[in-house]
Order: structure tokens, then C-alpha cells, then sequence
């Protein structure tokens, strides 16, 4: 084996040995080490989570970028992998920004968009895709034939299985709640490149099962959020779709006003001003209760702002009229009925609303007969357009209790870092009801100007993490989102080290993905402005890397800009 | 940060650090808008992130490709060429983008092929006959200039001085005497007395297309002199491409607005629409025919007028005064599909990807020239698309799309009918069978 | 000499057995430690047709802790432990396949440690019974969704790891289990989901979510025969007793008719229990005794019976049930004729209101249901797509005939699964335990049947006794990754081996 890195030494190419093995994979034409082209698969400057610290520090431009077509073709590659000591990274849209991109120099990026086949069993309410295709392909498919899927909040244009073993919740999880629900059978090829499929295909071709024989292997897949690809690459997977209702909802407008017409006796958002905060969240529970609706959430002046600016300028102004009072007295509950069962169904479900509605002070308010955003989810890319940076710094899946209360609490503590934060006026943000109440999901938005200083937007995402240790809030940005060796020691207790155990077992060469699950940890460490938020642990390195891999990390924090 | 002085001028590039630099990958550029997408086929509006697939062929890796070119962290090579000529500037990443990020993507293209031009990397090889043809014959073939007049009928006489003076083209000239000749007969026929250009040159579009922006300023002068010496108060082409020049371009390179050129630009099919709601044009003889109508780029999602804007921008971005930005709302979408729908006897069905969301045809702005076998492709799986929706005949609004979608049809061997909408549009009026 | 060795062989054994025992003492006490061949001799064997095995040792642990301590303890003698929670056991799983401690949960671990009403969630420990489970949450106006009929002394904890499925066909979400806490097969106690935040439940955080922290810790211990770790408790979601239930059932003869109305109605959503019971299954269920009226039951009972629950919730109760009873009467009208729906079954009086009771509480008799009817009861369940249960049904009758075991006498029955996207398909095999030839006669069935349901497609997700190895064969990728999985958890094998594939 040729030892490729010495502490030291820039590296400077992908060795033509593996780049001809992998060509002879995948074929001349998808396969490619040319600067130009990996310079376009480049993190930042802009996008989830970057114009960052952890962007400009951890991210790298890949070294090589293959594109297979089928699960051999990615077996074969991560073998080769595995053998030459070559750092991989799975890719399917790249949105997920800075983490889903190469952390080390001259890594393989695998693409997958080419594995973009899709299949439908109406009958038994599910669809096998490949990680090319996306949401918005797949929720088409799956209403043309009655059914409708969870578009998870990162949008239509995320891979429907990145986001299914990633994040995968929005308004829409009202009835079904965890993602993880959703995941039939699948294939996993392992960081050592051994195949792994998942539920009834461990035993036959079809997919339309999840469950394990026995144990479950799917719980590989994720943690509350994902893995970022750094247990493996999922080359195939049947998604559950859920019964819809058979009106078709026609899409109206040009660009950029576009939206889905409602046959609204079957499908219908209706919004309702509250009285107060907490008669939302009554709401919440009495809906639940109730067990009806399709979509509840609470809507936050900010997004209504959003609504309706037609532009970056419009918002500015609009909102600059805006201040914490104004804010903190917008209470609107945003409901969504779905006539499952008939039109019956729903009227039904509207009286009852109504009801609860009454009973607790709101009233209903005029509603377009429209969705522009959450059955398509169309709308997400708008998040960067008020400021050029976003990132969801914490989300909250737990009771509505618990939702709510981080929400005050999150609130409270971004002020202090507003500036460079965007000016919220302490807006507790949005949350909604999970589960059918059995759960709240609220979700914690920050903006920024990249352009700006965001020494402390890096400074606040670390403390996020630190307030929910101290508040014994349950936190979705464990995992690699954080310092592993923060929050390992807090939550479980010691998650981190069962994590590193699994991950060490199926990935003894530390090629995929390197250096997940640590590269928070690795980030705190190789950014001067973050030393001082040290107060934990630290991973010793030897143990857990082959040395390789850890000289590796090595030579690229050396060649690091700032 | 301090505030920036920013315009919209394509020749600076430092113009556009700010699109180039605001990327989040979210491949609206790339995907047909998600709310009208048809499901796992035909779910693309960019030919060139469809046809090469790497990510740096789409709008949202040719964002960070050009800011590595701007910041000299990259070189040129034949791949970085590839990429940035490989691509028909048909705007889908444009609008794609701004309907939900406002990013200046189509003028950030424009604007790194002129610093290619301008390095001196560009023109392509592929480039330079054409280039020639334009400077030395005033037509992209590099055909006679005096042959240039040759299309017109020998019934049909332009007037000295008219209100309507008809831009034939290069193509409708030399190529598709058919389409001029639709046009002047749908004039005639609703009485309309148009005047031709003593001397009618190439609008430019080629040049403009590669980055060549000073010899394409040049001729846009001159030709809008030619107008205005003319006394034309409307400027009328049966082209796209000519028209997005006309309309667009020129005032761009000129930094004016489109509504101070001294004079209007409409397409063919504005101009009949407004003809026939006057009641002077009268579509009566019917056609049975099942036809779908492809939306031209230029004619669609690029046609919004010119405004030029200098401004500054600061904190979140905020521009003052605001950029007018110009997002594909106001393309001639309507006039065509309304004047197809009025014609009895013809039943009229959608592309898939309509309007703002259509895959472009794949030959304009130098892709034919440099890429044929891309532009073939690109018009190849637009017919896909066609057979798809079941119609008998393909109506297009632009030369361009007409010949490239005949070519692949009749290498093919398919037996798709193509029209240009001025040729139905005089069929629906003649009285002869054609 | 090679007597002498044996006998120095058996001697260290025996001081290190009695080593262990008291060590045992030390953790839990005398009281809640037995050696006792009779005590021992209980946990030998259940109701399956496994062979008995017995334990060295039998332990009554009082909370988390002292079965941490008991872990390292095990691992440090390597003896394996199996931990039991329910009182009656089906499946053969704790049986001790190499001897070790018996962790049994069920004398001290038994308690309900939280009812959280406005969540819809209750938290209780492993040794939680049925029985205890839904009288206290009917007290409260709420209920579980439960498996059909399960027995009153199984824990609840235990069923829902073991993937039970229940009748409940309408929610989306049909895993009831969420957050836990689990003794690691190393000896360390950990909380996954929402449960792991520091202090709980002193938190926020009311365990409400499954998964995480960083990896989905939950799934590995379903469906592992307590292979993986021992859950001391559990947060489960709750829910309301329905305001009024409306239950309808139909005769049925064409179960491929039935199914495809199935996949029809449940789709839309309609209805909250939906299962089919074929005739002999139903008359034990209804009868009021094998020597009372359960022949007479047999013979005015259809082939099958279909069971649908309409339920008004909370609020305007009787104008759910009317447009869900609307919505039926339109399809069964204009699609499918023939299915008589209605409230009552022909000649068989009080049986909707009889099941709707019985649907909604653990098996109220002495006597488990399964074992009414002859003492044994061999049950072989899988998953599979509804519309492919007649295939299999038919091919189990082909092989019971084969066997000398009646087609009519076995038991069957299919619970559609979420909007019938799939379901579970159970066959019944009853046989007389006292009777050794009957016993061979089911064991045999079952042995060749399970081969050819298998080529045909059957997912055994739940592989109890010998079925697992065959599966793990033919499953050989899953089965090796499996035990790559377990070793980091129970690198010393300690934690029930001898089951599923390890």
C-alpha cells in the first residue's frame, strides 16, 4: 500500500492509478479530476450552513468526481476506496452545504444523480427511488396516483432519500410524524463496501418492508438527524407515500408566483389570529386531540413578511417597520384539512376546528386557496434571500411542551448575538404540532451577512449547543453537528461512544467521509476564534483514525485558509 | 462591510462577486419549477446541467467556477471553456433562480464570456467562421448581402416610409424565406404598410452571445441608427433571437432602457395578437390540426425590457435604489397560445414544460456553431417530450428552434411537422390550401 | 487421569457457580436470588414448542443499577443472562439456550411511573402487564393500540420491542414506542431518544421522541429477544378511548374479494380496528367455552369474518361515524356488492359487541385463547402484501393436508397494517401438549412449511426458535452485519445467546 500523505507535503493530485480503476467503473464520460469541474462542486462561498467558520475552514473542492449508475458500480468504487486509503464523500444535490462536502484534500466525490430511477407501488402505498431523485419528482408521481409524501423542510429540491436519512419533517408530519416511519426496505453499501439491504430485502427483491429479521439494521441509517454520509451511502430506498384525496391540485402562476390551486373541498389551509401564544399551543393539543388535520403550525410575522415582500429591498423595508412588540402580538395558527375519506370528511374536520377555535378566542382569517410552499415545498430556497446566509441552528422534536419552552429559551439567548444575527425582535420563532400531539417540532432559523464578521454566529451555534446541555432540552444537532465530545458525554450518557464503535467496525480505514462524526470537534480545534468556547474534552485522535487518515487531517488543516 | 457601487454592466464582472458568491445549490436553475413539475421525466429546464450532469455545467457550479475565475484561483482550460460556451444562455437558471433568490444568473453568464473574450481565450475555434461571416458579409452565413432581399414575394411591395418596419433576420432571409414570407403576407393581408431596412445587417446576436461586446455594440449602433433614421416607430421581427437583441441587448450595451431606444420592438406574435383584437386580422379558415407550441427562450423568459441600474449595495445585500429585476413574469407567453387557441379547428395541448419552464431548444446563442452535436441533443429530447403529449405539429416563433428541431427530425427520420407560428398564422388567413 | 481432570474440572465449576450465586446475593439479596431446581424449572420451558433449557440461576432485580451490576458480572464470568419481563411466554425466546441468570423483571419492575395526559404518553417499566396497563389507562379515558388479544401477564414493553402488530389500522404513525431506557449488555445504562438528555426525567424533554441521540439505538433492540440489551422502561404514546365505537362485521367467503375491498376502504382511512378472523380462530375467540357453544359457533360462522371499528373521538363523535358509514355505504353500493356489512353476524348473537369489547382489553380468560382449543397452539406470522394471502393460505392448507392436519382446523389470521399497506398474516396450528404425537405431528408442519413460505415470499421479521436459522441463512449479508452490530454491544456474547442468529 503506498503511503499517499506525509505531514507536510501538499498534495498535489488524485493518483492516476485509482482515477483509471474508477474510470474503468463507471466510464470515461462520468468520471472526472479536472480543477474546473471540482472547483463547481465547491461547498461555499454560499449555501446551508456556509459563509460560516466551519465552511471556510473544514470544507474542501473534491479531488476527483465519479458518477455511478447502479449499487455495483458503487460497491466497486468504495472497495477501491478502501483499498488505496482514498476519503470518499456520497453526494446526491449537495444542498445540504459545508457537511456534505469533502473535508479533506483530493477526497473522491461520489455522485449519485445519475441514480435517479423511480417506482411505484400504487396498491401498496409506497415508492422505490434512487438518492438522484428528488422530492418534488417523487410527490408528482405520488399524486397523480392519490398519494402524497412529507416533503422534508429542506425543500422540493432536496433527494428524497438524503433527506429521509437526514432530516425529512415539515408541517405535512402532523399525522405521521418521525421520518423514520417512513423507510422501507433499502440498500445500504457499507463504508467497507459491503452491501447491506435493509428490511424485506434482506430476503427477496421487493422493498415494501422496513423492519429488520429480527433487530432492526435501519437504525444505521440515521440518529434524530443524519449521519452526512458517514456511515455509508444509500443507493436505494422505499419510501411509504401516505393516501391523499383524488382532486387534482393544479399548479397556477408564472414565475416567481407560482403556487397549487386547492380543490378546496378536499384540500384546504385555513389561517386563524389567536390571541396569544399559548392559545396556540392549546390549539395544538386540542387539535390533536381531536385527531384531525392534516398540517398545524404556527406562523410567525417573519414568514408573513416573506409572503408578501416581492423582493430582498421589499422585506427590508416592510420588516424594519416591524419591532418586538409587533412581533411578539402576531399570534396566526395556520391549519390544513385534507379530505381523506370525502368532502364530508372534511367539513367535519372544519367544524370541529371551528370549535376549538372559538372555545379558545381565534378567529378564522381570509385564506388563499392556494399551498405555494409545503406540498411542493417550492419555497425553501427563499430562506437566503433576506440576508445570503440561514442556517437552522437547533430544531426540537419532543412534547409541544418541550418545543415551546426551547423556544422562549432560544429566543433569550440569540439576543445577545444580534448583530451579526439578523434583527428578529425576539421572535420565539415557528413550531407546530407533530405527531398528531403526540410531539411539537420547533425549529430555530439565523440569518447572517456573510459579508459580515460571523466570528459569533460561529460562537452562537456552539453555545446553542452548551444552553441545551445546561437546560436539558433534546436537541436535534447532535452527531456530527456538534462537538461529538460535548455532547457524547452528555446525552445517553456517552452516545458518542457507541457511535464511534459502529463507526469504527464498518469503517476501519476512516475513508468515508473523514473525519465524521468528529468534524465539529476537528473545527473547534483548527479555528483560533472558537479555542476559547473549549471547555470539554478532547478525542484522542491515535485511537479513534488510522494514521493516515489522522496525518491526513493534518496536512489539511495546514493548507486551510482563513 | 462598507456599502459597494454596483451596476448591471456585463463588462466588469466584479459586478456580479456578489450572484456569483450568494449560491446556495438549491438547482432551481437546474429543475423545472417545482410546483410545475411533471414528476421523474422531463423534470430538467437546463440542457446543459442535463446533457454533461456534473454539477459545474449547471448554473449553480458555473456560479463558483466564475468565482474562482474572478478571485485567479482558477485557470482557463478547454474543460472551463467547455462549460461556459456548452450552454445556450436560454435563461431557465435565470428565472429559476430569481423565484426564490433574485440572483443576477443570466447576466453573470453574459458577463464571463465578454472576460473570456477579453482574456483572450474566446471566441472558440468553433466560433471564428461565424464571427467572420457577421463582420464581413452582415449575416451569419456569410451568404451575399446582396441576395439578403431575395425572400421577398413579388406581389407584395414595402412602402418607402411606414410605421411597421419588418426585421427580417439572417435566417428568414437566407434560410427560412418562408417565415419572412408568412410575415409580409400577414401585413398585407391586414393592411398594414411596412417598410424594410435599406440595409439590413445582422442584429449581432452571435457576437453579443460569445462575449464579443464590442463588435457587437458597434453593430447594434449602427442599426439602431439605420431605425431611427428610418422614422419606424415600431420594430417588428418574426425572430427571437433577434428580438431579445433588439429589445434587450442593445439597450444593454448602450446603458439605455428599452423605452428609450426611440422606437418599439415586437415579435410577430405580439403584433397579431394585437391585429386581431382590433378587429384587423382575422384568423378564419380552419386548420385541423393537433398542435403544441414551444416557447422560445429570447420570446419567453429573456423578453422583459431593459432597464439599466447603478446603485449600491450594503448590509443583507439590500441594493439602493433596488435593481428592477427582470424574472421572466412578462415573457410573450400568452400572445402565441391565445392566437393558436382562436384558429377553428385546432385543438391546442401543452408541452410539459411550458412557458418559463421550457427546455430550450438548444441552438442559440453559438451553441450550434461550436456544439452541434450538443444543440442536436438538446432539440432531441425536446421532441421526446412532444411525442409525449400526442400532437401533430410542433409551432415555434423562431427560426432557430424551427431548423434545429427539422434537422434532428429528419436525421432521425421522424415524421414530426414543425411550423413556424407565422407560417399557421398565414394559413389560418390564406385562402389557398397549403 | 482423565477422571481426576474432569473431576478438578467439575469442582472449579461448581466453586465458580456458587461464586456467582453469591455475588448474585450481594447485588439483589437473598430474596430476589434462587438456585432452586423447581424455581429454575419454570423458566425452562413455555408454551412454545422450543426444547427446555434450564438456567443456573434465577434473579429478581429491583431497578437499573443492580442489573448493571449483574451485567458486569456476567461478562466477567462470561455466563449468559437472559431477561425476561412477562409472566407467560409464547415464543420460546427465554428460554435459556446455554443456561445463565434469569433477569426477571416482572416482581419489581412493574410499575407505571408516568401518566402524561396532555401528551399522550405514559412511561412504564418492563414488568408492566397488559392487564395493569389498560385497566389504569381506562380509569383515565385512554387506551393503547394493542395487538389482537394479547395475553394479560405479557409485558407490554416486551410486545411492542417485539414488533406485536396491532389492530389499529388508521394511524401513521403505528410504532407506539418512544424514548427508553436500556442496560447495555456491558453493563451500562443508557436512555435513548428524547430520554437521553442529562437528569431526565428531570427535563424538559418528556421522552416523547424515539430517536437518537446520534444514532437510532431503538431500532436495534426491537424485534432482538433480548439479545441486544435489557429495556428496564419505556415511553409509549396513548390514546384516547373513543366517545362512541361502532362495530361492523361481514361474512365472508371470497377472502380475495374482501381483501381488495380492503384496500379500498382503508386507504380512504376509515374505520380504527380492522382485522379478519377465519372461522375456527373466531368461534374459540367468541365462545364461551370449547365445550359450550364453540361447535355450534364453527357451524354458523363463515370462512372468514371481517371486523371493522368505526370510532367518534373526541369531539363531535356521531358525525365521524356518519361520514365514514356515509363513504362505506357509497362503495360497498357501487363497488362491492357483495359485502354485507352490518352490525350483527348472522345467527350469531351479540358478537359485535362481544369483540368490540374484547378488541379493546387484553384476553380476559384463564386460559389464553390460542390454547382453548386443544392446549397448544403453534403459531407461524409474517409479513407480506395482503393481496398475496391467499397464495399462502393455500399453499399452508396443501402442506397441513400433507401432514395429516385438517385445512379446516387451522387457525388463521390477517391484520392489515397502515391503510393495508401490507399486513400480517398468522396460521394457527392448535395441538394437544400432552399428546407427543400430535406435538410431532405440528412440529413437523411446521418445519416443512416453513421453507416453502419462504421461497414464496413471506418476510418473517420476528424469527422465533428454529424458524431464525433458517432465515438467517438465506439471509446470510443481513445475519453477518447483525452480529458485527452485536459484538460492539455484547462483545463477550452474553445477552441470551442462542437466538435469532447468534
Amino acid at each position: 500500500m503506498q503511503l499517499r500523505w506525509r505531514l507536510g507535503e501538499k498534495i498535489m493530485a488524485f493518483p492516476k492509478e485509482v482515477y483509471s480503476i474508477l474510470e474503468d467503473i463507471v466510464g470515461h464520460e462520468y468520471i472526472s479530476a479536472d480543477p474546473v469541474i471540482c472547483e463547481g462542486y465547491r461547498a461555499g462561498p454560499a449555501g446551508y450552513e456556509c459563509g460560516l467558520g466551519y465552511e471556510r475552514v473544514m470544507t474542501r473542492v473534491p479531488g476527483c468526481v465519479v458518477m455511478p449508475r447502479t449499487t455495483e458500480e458503487v460497491q466497486k468504487i468504495v472497495k477501491v476506496c478502501n483499498r488505496y486509503k482514498i476519503p470518499y464523500v456520497p453526494y446526491s444535490t449537495g444542498f445540504y452545504g459545508a457537511r456534505s462536502h469533502p473535508h479533506v484534500e483530493n477526497a473522491l466525490l461520489i455522485d449519485l444523480k445519475r441514480m435517479n430511477d423511480l417506482e411505484i407501488d400504487e396498491k401498496h402505498l409506497y415508492a422505490v427511488v434512487g438518492p438522484g431523485v428528488i422530492y418534488s419528482q417523487l410527490q408528482e408521481e405520488a399524486m397523480k396516483r392519490g398519494m402524497y409524501t412529507v416533503i422534508g423542510g429542506g425543500g422540493s429540491q432536496c433527494s428524497a432519500i438524503a433527506n429521509m436519512i437526514g432530516d425529512g419533517w415539515s408541517p405535512l408530519s402532523h399525522r405521521i410524524g418521525l421520518p423514520h416511519r417512513r423507510i422501507l426496505g433499502a440498500e445500504l453499501v457499507l463504508p467497507d463496501g459491503e452491501l447491506l439491504r435493509l428490511g424485506s430485502l434482506a430476503l427477496q427483491d421487493d422493498p415494501f418492508w422496513g423492519e429488520g429479521i429480527g433487530p432492526d439494521l435501519r437504525g444505521l441509517l440515521r440518529g434524530y438527524t443524519g449521519h452526512r454520509g458517514f456511515l455509508g451511502i444509500v443507493t436505494k430506498m422505499a419510501i411509504k407515500l401516505l393516501p391523499f384525496q383524488p382532486e387534482k391540485l393544479e399548479p397556477t402562476g408564472v414565475s416567481p408566483n407560482t403556487a397549487l390551486m386547492l380543490p378546496e373541498k378536499r384540500v384546504k389551509w385555513i389561517n386563524f389570529t389567536m390571541p396569544s401564544f399559548e392559545s396556540i399551543k392549546k390549539a395544538m393539543y386540542e387539535i390533536a386531540k381531536a385527531e384531525i388535520g392534516a398540517a398545524v403550525t404556527r406562523v410567525p410575522l417573519f414568514w408573513r413578511i416573506i409572503a408578501r415582500a416581492g423582493s430582498k429591498e421589499e422585506f427590508w423595508e416592510l420588516w424594519s417597520k416591524e419591532n418586538e412588540e409587533t412581533v411578539n402580538a402576531f399570534f396566526v395558527l395556520r391549519v390544513l384539512l385534507i379530505g381523506f375519506t370525502s368532502e364530508k370528511q372534511l367539513e367535519y374536520e372544519e367544524r370541529v376546528l371551528m370549535d376549538i377555535v372559538k372555545e379558545l378566542g381565534g378567529e378564522p382569517r381570509r385564506t388563499r386557496p392556494t399551498d405555494e410552499s409545503w406540498f411542493k415545498n417550492a419555497d425553501s430556497a427563499g430562506m437566503w434571500l433576506m440576508c445570503g446566509g440561514y442556517v437552522s441552528v437547533d430544531y426540537v422534536i419532543e412534547t409541544i411542551e418541550h418545543a415551546t419552552a426551547q423556544c422562549k429559551n432560544f429566543a433569550e439567548l440569540k439576543r445577545s448575538y444580534t448583530p451579526p444575527l439578523m434583527p428578529d425582535y425576539a421572535d420565539p420563532g415557528w413550531f407546530q404540532c407533530f405527531e398528531l400531539g403526540h410531539q411539537g417540532y420547533s425549529e430555530f432559523l439565523i440569518y447572517w451577512d456573510p459579508d459580515e464578521d460571523t466570528t459569533r454566529v460561529d460562537h452562537f451555534y456552539l453555545e446553542t449547543a452548551k444552553e441545551n446541555i445546561r437546560k436539558r432540552f433534546y436537541t436535534a444537532l447532535l452527531g456530527s453537528h456538534q462537538p461529538l465530545y460535548l455532547t457524547g458525554p452528555a446525552y445517553g450518557p456517552n452516545y458518542h461512544k457507541w457511535l464511534l464503535k459502529i463507526k469504527k467496525e464498518f469503517d476501519p480505514n476512516f475513508v468515508c467521509h473523514p473525519p465524521f462524526p468528529l468534524s465539529h470537534d476537528f473545527f473547534v480545534e483548527q479555528a483560533e476564534w472558537m479555542k476559547p468556547l473549549k471547555d470539554w474534552g478532547s478525542p484522542n485522535l491515535n485511537e479513534i483514525l488510522p494514521k493516515e487518515i489522522a496525518a491526513l487531517m493534518k496536512t489539511s488543516s495546514q493548507s486551510k485558509e482563513k | 462591510m462598507p456599502k459597494k457601487t454596483v451596476s448591471l454592466d456585463v463588462t466588469n464582472l466584479e459586478n456580479f462577486i456578489y450572484d456569483m458568491s450568494r449560491c446556495i445549490k438549491c438547482k432551481g436553475c437546474t429543475w423545472v419549477d417545482h410546483i410545475y413539475m411533471p414528476g421523474i421525466k422531463f423534470s430538467t429546464r437546463c440542457p446543459s446541467a442535463t446533457r454533461y450532469l456534473f454539477d459545474s455545467y449547471g448554473a449553480y457550479g458555473k456560479m463558483r467556477i466564475g468565482l474562482a475565475l474572478a478571485e485567479g484561483r482558477i485557470q482557463y482550460n478547454d474543460k472551463l471553456l467547455h462549460i461556459l460556451y456548452a450552454c445556450t444562455l436560454c435563461g431557465a437558471c435565470d428565472v429559476g433562480c430569481k423565484r426564490n433568490l433574485d440572483l443576477e444568473i443570466e447576466l453573470t453568464l453574459e458577463a464571463l464570456r465578454v472576460k473570456a473574450v477579453k482574456d483572450g481565450k474566446a471566441p472558440l475555434p468553433q466560433h471564428r467562421r461565424v464571427v467572420q461571416n457577421i463582420m464581413a458579409q452582415h449575416n451569419s452565413f456569410g451568404a451575399s448581402p446582396e441576395k439578403r432581399r431575395n425572400w421577398l414575394p413579388q406581389e407584395i411591395e414595402p412602402s418607402q416610409k411606414a410605421e411597421v418596419l419588418y426585421f427580417a433576420g439572417c435566417s428568414a432571409s437566407y434560410r427560412n424565406s418562408e417565415i419572412a414570407q408568412a410575415t409580409v403576407k400577414i401585413l398585407d393581408v391586414a393592411g398594414v404598410p411596412f417598410t424594410l431596412l435599406e440595409e439590413e445587417w445582422c442584429c449581432g446576436n452571435i457576437l453579443y452571445s460569445i462575449g464579443m461586446i464590442d463588435e457587437a455594440r458597434k453593430i447594434a449602433q449602427r442599426n439602431i441608427e439605420e431605425v431611427r433614421r428610418n422614422g419606424a416607430g415600431i420594430l417588428l421581427t418574426s425572430c427571437a433571437e433577434c428580438y431579445r437583441m433588439w429589445k434587450v441587448d442593445y439597450p444593454k450595451m448602450l446603458n439605455i432602457a428599452t423605452a428609450d431606444l426611440g422606437f418599439k420592438v415586437l415579435h410577430l406574435t405580439e403584433y397579431v395578437y394585437e391585429l386581431i383584437n382590433k378587429g384587423l386580422l382575422k384568423l378564419t379558415k380552419p386548420l385541423s390540426l393537433r398542435v403544441t407550441y414551444h416557447d422560445a427562450c429570447s420570446l419567453s423568459r429573456l423578453s422583459e425590457p431593459w432597464i439599466p441600474w447603478q446603485g449600491e449595495r450594503g448590509l443583507w445585500g439590500v441594493t439602493s435604489p433596488p435593481i428592477p429585476r427582470r424574472r421572466g413574469t412578462n415573457g410573450v407567453y400568452e400572445e402565441p397560445r391565445r392566437i393558436l387557441q382562436s384558429i377553428p379547428g385546432i385543438e391546442f395541448v401543452e408541452m410539459i414544460r411550458k412557458r418559463e419552464n421550457a427546455f430550450c431548444c438548444g441552438a442559440g446563442r453559438g451553441v450550434k456553431e461550436a456544439f452541434p452535436d450538443f444543440a442536436a441533443w438538446a432539440a432531441e429530447e425536446r421532441l421526446k417530450e412532444f411525442k409525449e403529449v400526442g400532437a401533430e405539429v410542433l409551432v415555434v416563433a423562431c427560426p432557430w428552434c424551427k431548423n434545429n428541431f427539422s434537422e434532428v427530425i429528419k436525421t432521425k427520420g421522424e415524421k414530426i411537422k414543425v411550423l413556424d407560428i407565422s407560417e399557421i398564422i398565414a394559413d389560418a388567413i390564406a385562402m389557398e390550401v397549403r | 487421569m482423565k477422571k481426576l481432570i474432569a473431576n478438578i474440572k467439575s469442582k472449579i465449576t461448581e466453586i465458580k457457580m456458587n461464586l456467582i450465586g453469591e455475588e448474585l446475593i450481594k447485588i439483589v439479596g437473598s430474596e430476589n436470588f434462587s438456585a432452586d431446581t423447581s424455581v429454575l424449572e419454570k423458566y425452562s420451558r413455555d408454551y412454545s414448542l422450543s426444547p427446555p433449557g434450564r438456567p443456573n440461576y434465577v434473579v429478581w432485580p429491583r431497578n437499573a443499577e443492580e442489573i448493571s451490576r449483574i451485567l458486569e458480572l456476567a461478562n466477567k464470568y462470561q455466563i449468559p443472562v437472559i431477561p425476561v419481563s412477562s409472566r407467560v411466554h409464547f415464543y420460546g425466546a427465554t428460554i435459556p439456550k446455554q443456561g445463565g441468570i434469569i433477569i426477571d423483571l416482572s416482581r419489581h419492575m412493574n410499575r407505571i411511573l408516568e401518566v402524561d395526559e396532555l401528551n399522550r404518553r405514559v412511561r412504564i417499566e418492563a414488568g408492566v402487564t397488559w392487564k395493569q396497563l389498560v385497566e389504569e389507562l381506562k380509569k383515565r379515558g385512554f387506551r393503547i393500540i394493542m395487538p389482537l388479544l394479547p395475553h394479560p401477564e405479557r409485558s407490554v414493553v416486551t410486545d411492542f420491542l417485539e414488533r406485536e402488530v396491532p389492530t389499529n389500522t388508521v394511524y401513521d404513525y403505528g410504532e407506539p414506542l418512544q424514548s427508553m431506557e436500556v442496560v447495555w449488555p456491558t453493563g451500562e445504562i443508557f436512555r435513548t431518544g428524547s430520554a437521553s438528555v442529562p437528569g431526565y426525567p428531570d427535563s424538559p424533554s418528556r421522552g416523547a421522541n424515539p430517536a437518537g441521540p446520534g444514532i437510532d439505538f431503538y431500532r436495534f433492540l426491537q424485534g432482538a429477544q433480548g439479545t441486544m440489551g435489557i429495556v428496564t422502561w419505556a415511553n409509549l404514546k396513548i390514546e384516547y378511548l373513543p366517545k362512541i365505537d361502532k362495530i361492523l362485521l361481514a361474512p365472508v367467503k371470497d377472502l380475495s374479494y374482501i381483501i381488495e375491498f380492503l384496500y379500498r376502504i382503508l386507504r380512504l382511512r376509515i374505520g380504527q380496528e380492522c382485522l379478519l378472523l377465519n372461522r375456527i380462530n373466531l368461534a374459540i375467540i367468541l365462545s364461551e367455552g370449547i365445550d359450550q357453544d364453540f361447535e355450534k359457533l364453527r357451524s354458523l360462522l363463515p370462512p372468514w369474518t371481517l371486523v371493522l371499528v368505526l370510532s367518534g373521538l373526541q369531539r363531535r363523535p356521531e358525525e365521524k361515524i356518519q361520514y365514514e358509514e356515509e363513504a362505506l355505504r357509497n362503495i360497498v353500493k357501487n363497488e362491492f356488492r357483495e359485502v354485507q356489512l352490518g352490525e350483527s353476524l348472522l345467527g350469531v348473537l351479540g358478537a359485535g359487541k362481544k369483540l368490540l369489547k374484547l378488541l379493546r382489553e387484553p384476553w380476559p380468560k384463564e386460559t389464553y385463547w390460542k390454547h382453548l382449543y386443544k392446549g397448544g397452539c403453534a403459531s407461524v406470522f409474517f409479513i407480506t402484501k395482503p393481496v398475496l394471502a391467499p397464495k399462502f393460505i393455500s399453499k399452508t392448507q396443501e402442506v397441513a393436508a400433507k401432514h395429516g392436519y385438517l385445512p379446516e382446523e387451522i387457525g388463521m389470521y390477517i391484520q392489515p397494517i397502515e391503510h393495508n399497506r401490507a399486513c400480517h398474516l398468522e396460521l394457527n396450528f392448535f395441538y394437544d401438549p400432552k399428546d407427543l404425537d400430535d406435538v410431532e405431528k405440528v412440529r413437523g408442519l411446521c418445519r416443512a412449511l416453513y421453507p416453502i413460505l419462504l421461497n414464496e415470499g413471506a418476510f418473517f421479521t420476528r424469527p422465533y426458535g428454529e424458524l431464525a436459522k433458517l432465515v438467517y441463512e438465506r439471509a446470510g449479508s443481513y445475519a453477518s452485519i447483525l452480529r458485527r452490530l452485536k459484538n460492539i454491544f455484547d462483545p463477550n456474547n452474553i445477552m441470551n445467546p442462542g437466538n435469532l442468529c447468534f
